[in-house]
């Protein structure tokens, strides 16, 4: 078994004349919690639909899992699906439409398994609630919990917050943080800082195409540049440019130096002290230091 | 499995209920109908004869006339047909063929969504990562077929009752036996079309163009049958008819085996031609 839990090659989808996703190249590395970017329209929903086997692709192929997965039935299990726009069936109750759908997946524990799917969402009161009865928070909840009965080894999620009020969306960001590791959780959501507390790697997608993929600090350039904000004194550029490491520095307003660095050969921590030291020696007052860039910074410098 | 939970659902739904409601209420009608015209032309033929001073033998020998009129009518003129169905009230049977007539409508109304209804809202997502979509499909199918063999007992059942208390003179044992081969026959002639309208569901995502082009289907099925019986015999038209599965349920009362199994198996092929369909259209489509 290779390392890959999803692996796209050059796919496209087109919808008629719309080309919904264009040409799209990335992996998704098993244990990692990955992140699809990108705004509205962007192609999000129909590559994870192509993933899920909900529609073919019209060029490249796809490995989920090692299958492809438009095999029929070669997800059963493997794959535990919140589908964006999917609307729960009527006429179920919720519990009922759970091991249902835990007894088809072959749990063998169904109703053990939908409880804890439902308790781990934080819905366990809507057991006995009919499905078409739910608000849109608690039908994305319901949503949420059946992909995660059964524990499967890969979990797509399809904006799994949009929609919920800051405490639910918290308690869903934890489900997702307590999957790190043992499975492999792909997540596309439209706010980035969430998205950057969450994820381990990402792909940036716009109109279809592949801005940039990677991991997040491949993304957020963690290793290869930081920022200093300064209270007071002057900044002499030339002289910080010069200093063993960095390859480029300048003034983002009035107020905020930043540096970039040759990650490969200088370790981030000594080039940050230097720089520190040096500004430390020409009397400049330092009120902080970051490190990399915001992941919203990069997005909105792609797209 | 899908089958159950599907069978579980309609039956909760209510529509399948209401339905069941309406066409009994339709099978009453027409059996209403059906038996007061037959009791006003009795009464009217008795009248003619009294006038003409005609003894009851005659009396009781028109009557048969146009009962073996009306049979031989029902039964295309087939002798072994008319014979094995000469036990039956001709009330039932004219019953029988009128709302075999208005099954296919009914079968359309009570599953045009069972995919299309899946696949608009896409719900349908839900089961294809846990199922393979012919399982789905087959689910669907069979839950449909279910839920109509046991309307159709209930009735076949209400009618051969009501001919029961009409007509003392028809024996317990033949109308079990009769009760049986008609249930048969309409199970057989059904299935089809509930194959066809699991096509029809299965072609779009809205249900109402599901339904509406269910009813084209229909319509233009007995078009055809139509059409291939009414044209001369060197017409081309005429091989129509055989395209058209209301052409064959004819013989499905024939007491033939031979003859039986023959409608049987066109009909049986027309629901594994819809069935075949209708799964490559899931196969093949987004969802
Ligand atoms: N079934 C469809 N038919 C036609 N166009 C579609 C369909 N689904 C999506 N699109 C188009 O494809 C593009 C990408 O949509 P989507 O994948 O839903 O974006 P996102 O989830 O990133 O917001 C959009 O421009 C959308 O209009
Ligand atoms: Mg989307």
């Amino acid at each position: 078994m290779s390392d890959l839990a999803i692996q796209l090659t050059n796919v496209s989808k087109h919808f008629g004349p719309k080309v919904a996703v264009n040409k799209v190249n990335f992996q998704v590395q098993k244990g990692d919690v990955f992140g699809l970017i990108g705004p509205n329209g962007a192609g999000k929903t129909t590559t994870f639909s192509m993933m899920c086997g909900y529609l073919f692709p019209s060029e490249g192929s796809l490995q989920v899992m090692g299958v492809s997965p438009s095999t029929p039935g070669a997800l059963k299990g493997r794959v535990g699906a919140l589908p964006q726009d999917a609307v729960l069936p009527p006429g179920w109750e919720v519990g009922a439409l759970l091991m249902y759908w835990a007894r088809l997946s072959d749990l063998t524990q169904p109703e053990h398994e939908a409880r804890g799917a439902l308790e781990k969402v934080g819905l366990m009161e809507a057991w006995k609630v009919q499905t078409q009865a739910l608000s849109h928070g608690m039908a994305k909840r319901a949503a949420m919990a059946q992909a995660l009965m059964g524990r499967p080894p890969l979990v797509l999620l399809d904006e799994p917050t949009a929609g919920l009020d800051p405490r639910i969306a918290a308690q869903v960001r934890q489900v997702i943080k307590d999957m790190k590791g043992t499975q492999t959780v792909v997540v596309s959501s439209h706010n980035l800082q969430e998205l950057e507390e969450l994820c381990d790697a990402a792909a940036i997608l716009d109109k279809g195409s592949l801005a940039q993929a990677g991991t997040m600090s491949e993304l957020t350039g963690q290793g290869a540049e930081f920022r200093v904000q300064i209270a007071r004194g002057d900044v002499i550029i030339p002289e910080i440019t010069s200093l063993t490491g960095v390859t480029d520095a300048r003034m983002e307003g009035p107020d905020v130096l930043r540096v970039r660095f040759d990650g490969q050969a200088h370790k981030a921590e000594e080039v940050i002290s230097r720089t520190v030291g040096h500004l430390l020696q020409h009397q400049v007052l330092i009120l902080g230091v970051s490190r990399g860039r915001r992941l919203e910074d990069r997005v909105l410098q792609l797209l | 499995m899908i089958w159950a939970a599907e069978l579980r659902r309609a039956v909760r739904s209510g529509r399948a209920i209401v339905l069941l409601g309406l066409y009994s209420m339709f099978s009453a009608l027409v059996l209403l109908v059906v038996g007061f015209v037959t009791r006003e032309l009795q009464a009217q033929v008795n009248a003619k004869l009294a006038e003409s001073g005609g003894d009851s033998e005659m009396a009781t020998q028109a009557a048969e006339q146009m009962r073996q009129g009306v049979l031989g009518f029902l039964a295309s003129n087939d002798a072994a047909m008319m014979e094995a169905l000469a036990k039956v009230p001709i009330v039932v049977l004219i019953v029988f063929k009128i709302t075999l007539f208005f099954l296919p409508a009914y079968i359309a109304l009570m599953g045009f969504d069972q995919v299309s209804g899946e696949v608009g809202p896409r719900s349908m997502r839900y089961l294809t990562v846990r199922a393979r979509r012919s399982s789905v499909l087959l689910g669907k199918f069979l839950s449909q077929a279910t839920l109509l063999v046991g309307l159709v007992l209930v009735i076949d059942l209400a009618i051969f009752v009501y001919a029961r208390i009409l007509n003392d003179d028809f024996a317990f044992a033949t109308l079990v036996l009769n009760l049986l081969k008609f249930w048969s026959a309409t199970i057989v002639f059904s299935l089809a079309y509930v194959a066809l309208t699991t096509l029809c569901s299965s072609l779009f995502r809205s249900p109402a163009v599901s339904l509406v082009f269910n009813f084209i289907l229909l319509f233009v099925f007995w078009l055809m049958d139509s059409v291939g019986r009414a044209v001369s015999e060197e017409n081309l038209l005429r091989f129509l008819r055989f395209l058209s599965p209301s052409y064959y349920s004819a013989n499905l009362l024939h007491p033939k085996l031979a003859e039986f199994a023959v409608s049987g198996a066109a009909y049986a092929a027309f629901a594994a031609v819809f069935l075949f369909g209708a799964y490559g259209v899931l196969r093949a489509r987004d969802l």
